[in-house]
């Protein structure tokens, strides 16, 4: 993919309550057209980060510039973005159409042709003659739709969502993550997306900021977010990761010597360790699925070690398996496809585990 | 097979002991007799008719319409910007500020009276209607702002920061969202403030000099008995007005909060 | 940077709040609190003949507290008020724990507005019918009479029945903050207390009337506070024969244009209510937290 240029971009962003400092420094930049989530728990400022965008936060110190203008000065009724609010804030005493359209009150072009621009808007997001209907008796889903529609009728620079899905029930959830990311590249416009769920977040977005306690921990794509988290704090936020205590015993030429409880010494490379150095304690991170156990017959690719099965937990098309290394007090999660015609093993089994030091992470 | 457990009984003698006064009004108000006493003379409307043609009284209900009016309109005005600064702004000196103006709803009317009185004497002011719409409009704001603050609190705030994000002004914002969701409130309030200050006395009795409103006007009759069947009629009409003015508040009220999806707490105040 | 701090005061949320409130609270600042300074200054002030002496004195709160009517008055005031607040209260919880407790959660809003249409209806009318009611060719004799009673009772004239007439005036009043503090309550905790094998009785006593009692101290407050000031009520079914702290502020100020002997006389009566109230809420917060 090529480098796409800049939309949005915080300067050293800073905002007080009172004494509460809830945004603390932030500085990042969203390009144009992606798909950018803000993840975090509640609490860690990302709403607020978001409503800077908007204008409807001003911020303490720095500045917020987007498409290159900076917005310090720009009330949100004069910035080129539009949002998608939680409660989607559908006006209860208008019609879907008058919704829809309220956005082009201002604009001078004909009637007929502002007619147009409604109908388009309602089909893009799947209410083709939905138009005429009161907004209060809309379903969840579909005020959802009318939000959209009202947003993107304005051909916004930025499309911002707050938490867009979660008054959702589940599958309703799951399809309009589909639709968002079409929606997405169809309009091509900038979308910034809040969420504290973190599949959401993975399942969506070009790229994911994630925030804990106003500052941003992490900003990479899903995948390096996923697989290289930068902190124990991200890589506990995203995902299941299992720790174990290590030691790192050199470092030469871009290579580390790690020894870790359970693993033994073995060697990384240095853009496994993520962080700065700290200290000579450290922890090796992995996700359950880099870790296989060994059924009778079968060899590791790599390399294996031991332990017994503490827990199994079924889930139908996968089994978790918490297993007791050898030598490590805290059971270990490992995920297992469920594959026909293997049994699901018992607790108290001897296994033998198969991983290899390329998956790991070294914290420190 | 009807069962009527203690509680029950009890609930309707309440509202008995509630109604009893109102339900003599009528009675009197048609009694063919000059006496408030049972037992019952026989039918008339003349009470009706003399009270039509009363100059005084048609005066002191001109002064009250007026005054009631002016009042409920001024009282809801000030709602409207109490209740905003109560419900969407936090600053220093808030609680004392809101509590000054709620005052009124425990202070004892004589209070306001006596004190709106000196001063207003103090300046040399004459005392008029005017003067009595000046403390109706104290005493009703608390009670506009009780029904506003309901209306504005059920009023999502990501309403208005929608049609601003979508590139009205503030004022616009207002008038195209705010107004047409709170205006069930703020026809409650009108009403319900009409409604106390058309009732009103002793601010009146104080305030306003020789002029007569509804309520002085009764009092001052209260002491001939000749005119007691007319001031029946009197009341029965007012009280049918109240019930009337109070139905379409509460009506309005409730049609508010199912049209901003709230739910319903019950009752003014 | 364009971002002075003074603009960004202008835009903040205070400025905001401050604007959006002072029109309402400029009022209320001109037309309550600064009335309600004046009359306290006044109570200090000579009453010459026709004009005010502005020299300070202490002269009409010695001359209304050393009044032996004065007392009278306001004992008398203090009496009635506390008849009547105990009298509606008690009248009144029944009805708010009957309201939300027996009453179906659709047909709360009529049993509400039940309650508050004859509060609304003319309060001096209202007052003048219990004169009809209670006088002696009123309705309760006319009735006894019917049934035979020889001697018509005596009751108008009476601390008794100028209780009954604000018991009867301050109906809703009581019943609406008691009605909303049941409301709260939450109804799981009721059937925890009944669960742990508490009786109804004292599931009452120990949970439903503790949690009220936020409700009960409102009413109170806001039956005993206004009920001390009417002067409707004495002046109609007290005959004028038995006057209360307003009808003798009325006297002072119009009839005997005496202001600073008025004005001290308001002051000593908002004193003394607002002692009695302070003194009430302090007992209830000791109460509550003794019971615990």
């Amino acid at each position: 993919m090529t480098t796409r240029p800049t939309m949005i971009e915080f300067r050293d962003v800073h905002k007080y309550y009172g004494d509460y400092h809830a945004l603390r420094g932030i500085t990042a930049q969203i390009r144009a057209g992606e798909f950018f989530s803000l993840l975090g728990p509640s609490g860690c400022g990302k709403t607020t980060l978001l409503r800077t965008i908007a204008g409807f936060e001003d911020i303490s110190s720095g500045a917020v510039l987007i498409d290159g203008k900076d917005m310090s000065l720009v009330p949100a009724n004069k910035r080129p973005t539009n949002m998608v609010f939680q409660s989607y804030a559908i006006f209860p005493h208008l019609s879907v159409e008058q919704n829809v359209a309220f956005g082009l009150r201002r604009d001078t072009r004909p009637q007929a042709e502002k007619d147009k621009m409604v109908a388009e808007a309602l089909e893009m997001v799947g209410l083709k003659g939905y138009g005429a209907r009161a907004a209060h008796a809309l379903s969840g889903g579909q005020r959802q739709r009318v939000a959209l529609a009202r947003a993107l009728i304005l051909k916004p620079k930025v499309l911002l969502l707050d938490e867009p899905l979660s008054a959702l029930d589940k599958k309703m959830r799951e399809q309009m993550q589909v639709e968002l990311i079409k929606l997405q590249r169809q309009v091509g416009i900038t979308f910034v997306l809040v969420t504290h769920d973190q599949e959401e977040a993975l399942v969506m977005s070009d790229r994911i900021a994630v925030m804990f306690e106003g500052e941003i921990a992490q900003l990479a794509d899903p995948e390096t977010l996923y697989r290289r988290p930068n902190s124990r704090r991200v890589a506990d936020f995203i995902g299941v990761m299992n720790f174990l205590p290590a030691k790192v015993l050199s470092e030469a030429n871009g290579h580390i010597q790690v020894e870790a409880a359970g693993l033994g010494s073995f060697d990384i490379e240095a853009q496994q360790a993520p962080g700065e150095i700290t200290g000579g304690e450290a922890s090796v991170g992995f996700r359950p699925e880099t870790l296989t156990i060994l059924y009778e017959g079968q060899t590791a690719q790599d390399r294996e070690t031991a332990g017994t099965i503490d827990e199994v937990v079924y889930y139908g098309d996968m089994t978790y398996y918490d297993v007791k290394l050898d030598g490590v007090e805290a059971p270990v999660r490992i995920s297992m496809r469920n594959v026909f015609g293997r049994p699901v093993l018992d607790v108290g089994t001897r296994t033998r585990v198969a991983w290899s030091p390329g998956a790991l992470v070294l914290f420190r | 097979m009807m069962k009527l457990p203690p509680l029950r009984i009890y609930a309707l003698a309440y509202l008995v002991f509630l109604y009893a006064p109102i339900v003599l009004l009528p009675i009197f108000a048609f009694n063919d007799g000059t006496i408030i006493a049972f037992p019952l003379k026989g039918f008339t409307t003349e009470w009706f008719a003399q009270m039509f043609h009363n100059d005084t009284l048609g005066r002191a209900l001109k002064n009250s319409l007026i005054i009631a009016v002016s009042s409920a309109v001024m009282a809801t005005c000030f709602g409207i910007f109490a209740a905003r600064a109560g419900s969407r702004f936090n600053f220093p000196g808030k609680g004392g500020i809101i509590g000054l103006i709620m005052l009124p709803l425990v202070l004892p009317e004589i209070i306001v009276a006596v004190s709106l009185l000196v001063v207003l004497l103090g300046m040399g002011v004459t005392l008029s209607i005017f003067t009595v719409m000046l403390g109706h409009i104290l005493i009703c704001t608390p009670y506009a702002i009780a029904i506003l603050n309901t209306a504005f609190n059920s009023l999502d705030r990501s309403l208005e920061e929608a049609a601003y994000d979508l590139g009205e002004s503030k004022l616009s914002t207002f008038r195209l969202i705010t107004l047409p969701l709170v205006m069930p409130g703020l026809i409650s309030s009108f009403l319900i403030s009409f409604t106390i200050s058309l009732d009103e006395f002793i601010i009146a009795f104080f305030l306003a000099g020789n002029e007569p409103t509804l309520p002085t006007y009764i009092f001052s009759q209260l002491r001939f008995p000749k005119q007691i069947p007319m001031i029946m009629a009197l009341g029965t009409c007012l009280v049918l007005a109240s019930i009337v003015l109070l139905t379409i508040a509460e009506y309005f009220r409730r049609r508010g909060i199912a049209k901003t999806g709230g739910k319903d707490t019950g009752g003014f105040l | 940077m364009s971002n002075t701090p003074l603009s960004r005061l202008a835009r903040s949320e205070a400025a905001s709040g401050y604007a959006m409130i002072s029109p309402t609270a400029i009022y209320a600042i001109l037309m309550l609190a600064a009335p309600l300074i004046t009359i306290v200054a006044y109570s200090f002030f000579k009453d010459g003949y026709l004009t005010i002496l502005h020299e300070f004195t202490l002269d009409n709160y010695i001359a209304t507290w050393s009044d032996p009517i004065f007392r009278a008055i306001l004992l008398r005031s203090l009496i009635v008020s506390g008849l009547v607040t105990f009298v509606t209260v008690v009248l009144a919880f029944p009805i708010a724990y009957y309201i939300s407790f027996n009453v179906s959660a659709s047909r709360k809003s009529l049993w509400i507005f039940l309650i508050t249409i004859p509060f609304w209806t003319s309060y001096l009318i209202r007052v003048f019918l219990w004169k009809v009611i209670l006088g002696y060719n009123g309705v309760i004799n006319s009735f006894l009479g019917a049934l035979g009673l020889e001697d018509p009772l005596r009751m108008l004239n009476t601390v008794g029945a100028i209780a009954v007439t604000l018991a009867h005036a301050y109906a809703p009043f009581a019943i609406l903050p008691i009605f909303v503090s049941l409301e709260k309550i939450d109804r799981s905790l009721l059937e925890a207390g009944q669960d742990l094998g508490e009786s109804r009785f004292m599931t009452f006593l120990r949970v439903t009337l503790p949690l009220a009692m936020p409700g009960v101290v409102a009413a109170v407050l806001i039956v005993f506070i206004p009920t001390i000031g009417d002067y409707v009520t004495p002046e109609l079914i007290g005959g004028g024969k038995l006057p209360m702290v307003a009808n003798m502020i009325q006297a002072q100020m119009l009839p005997l244009d005496n202001k600073p002997m008025g004005s001290a006389i308001a002051v000593s009566a908002m004193v003394v209510v607002t002692v009695i109230s302070v003194a009430f809420l302090f007992l209830n917060r000791k109460f509550l937290r003794g019971q615990k």
